[in-house]
């Protein structure tokens, strides 16, 4: 029974986290269908779900292609619990495109293509600084289309 | 509330035909295999999935490409919905929820919207056979009845719905599913356009087949989160490089890094040359992409 007690402690807790993981992700697509959505009007949503749980310190990349001749929006959408991030758009020899830190924060930028070019999202939430609190909240990286 | 309920009879009617139209009762399907071990291994991969993302365009992005590059609308070579039935396996589920995807979003843009309606009732069997219900439902079928005749609304409605399947199973950890998915809608796009531009050859549509050499990239890079831990993935990853060697003839697009400004908006990719095929390159990808495609629905 001794034995037993630390399985069944760590199969509970693994449980937990794995549900905890579940619970926020489908929070996470809430916050991107309610918040970021509509947001990206007049284009319409290109239906990709790029989205992740990431706390201070930590990067999302998001790799994409721009058709020539079509527009587009590409908005990074950040649950109020992260506070503001910083990302940016790079072209395929890393040059910034664009860039939004997040002391001064754009949430979206739009542009149009003149050849099919591929591009990077780059995203990276600021240190944590000193508090001993660390929020993890959710990042949705979205693309819209004009038709 | 009498006067609402027998309003829609009619809805349900229709819904109910749409259902029997493709096809009966689920068969007895085998199931794919979705390894729930946390070794070291797969926490590397949840890791690299989890930030890391490749944005292929969706089913509907590239009918929209299609149409503004002149293509026609040919229903005979969408996959049959009677087909709908073959699919017991989870993998080739997947994969066809991705091709009937596709071609929902096809008969949506050219706004054809009886087949869009048939495709819709194999697209649900589908998810629904994947245990995807709460994200494509009945009450899905009945919005899109109710705005039949709103073309805009019902692009909206299909748009919503591929995304919230392609969100709940990543959500579920079950983006192998997920990716296969997309895998089978990216290649039954390429299909249609091949397919469209051997009776419809037009510039433009070559050019937004030769600028597919990119998605597949991402797509390739997408599959390969997962090539290790699952056989189907890894058997559709050998199609996508097949297709790469033969994309790898075609002059690469994507050599314009100007950016400029035009009316406020920023210009990026100023001074690329546009994409082209040449007739053997064409010729080459609309075989083997319909070879592959065969594979998939068959």
């Amino acid at each position: 029974m001794r034995n037993v007690r630390p399985i069944l402690v760590k199969t509970l807790l693994t449980g937990a986290v794995l549900v905890s993981a579940v619970v926020a992700n489908a929070q996470c697509r809430s916050f991107a269908k309610n918040k970021c959505v509509p947001e990206l009007a007049p284009f319409k949503f290109n239906e990709t779900f790029n989205a992740a749980q990431l706390a201070p310190g930590e990067e999302a990349e998001v790799n994409l292609t721009f058709y020539s001749g079509q527009e587009y929006r590409v908005m990074v959408c950040t649950h109020p619990i992260l506070g503001e991030v910083n990302w940016k758009l790079v072209d395929e020899n890393n040059r910034i495109v664009f860039e939004s830190l997040a002391d001064e924060p754009k949430h979206h930028f739009d542009l149009k293509a003149a050849s099919t070019v591929p591009m990077k999202v780059i995203v990276w939430v600021p240190g944590a600084g000193k508090s001993d609190m660390v929020h993890v909240g959710c990042v949705a990286i979205m693309v819209g289309f004009k038709e | 509330m009498i006067a609402m309920r027998t309003n829609l009879w009619p809805v349900y009617l229709v819904v109910a035909a749409f259902l029997t139209a493709c096809g009966g009762d689920p068969p007895a399907q085998d199931t794919l295999n979705v390894d729930n071990g946390l070794d070291t291994a797969k926490d590397e991969r949840i890791a690299k999935t989890k930030k890391i993302f490749y944005s292929i365009p969706s089913p509907m992005e590239t009918a929209a490409l299609l149409k503004k590059a002149g293509a026609e609308y040919n229903s005979k070579i969408l996959n049959d919905v009677k087909n709908v039935d073959k699919y017991t396996a989870a993998s080739q589920q997947a994969l066809n929820l991705g091709v009937y995807g596709a071609d929902l979003s096809y008969a949506s843009v050219f706004n054809h919207t009886q087949e869009s309606m048939f495709y819709t009732s194999c697209s649900r069997k589908l998810a629904d056979r994947l245990g995807v219900m709460s994200a494509f439902n009945d009450s899905t079928l009945e919005l899109m009845q109710a705005n039949m005749n709103d073309r805009d609304a019902l692009l909206d409605i299909i748009s919503e719905t591929y995304w919230n399947v392609d969100a709940y199973l990543k959500e579920n950890g079950r983006d192998n599913i997920s990716a296969l998915m997309i895998a089978g809608g990216w290649v039954e796009g390429l299909y249609i356009a091949t397919q469209v531009s051997a009776t419809n050859d037009t510039p433009d549509l070559r050019q937004r087949i030769a600028e597919q050499k990119l998605s597949l990239n991402d797509l390739v890079g997408l599959l390969g989160s997962y090539e290790v831990e699952d056989a189907r993935l890894t058997a559709v990853m050998a199609d996508m490089k097949a297709l790469q060697a033969l994309f790898a003839e075609v002059a690469d697009p994507a050599n314009g890094n100007a950016v400029t400004e035009e009316n406020g908006v920023t210009v990026v990719g100023g001074g690329g040359a546009l994409a082209t095929l040449t007739d053997a390159q064409l010729t080459a990808i609309r075989d083997k992409a319909a070879a592959i495609r065969n594979t998939y629905i068959n």
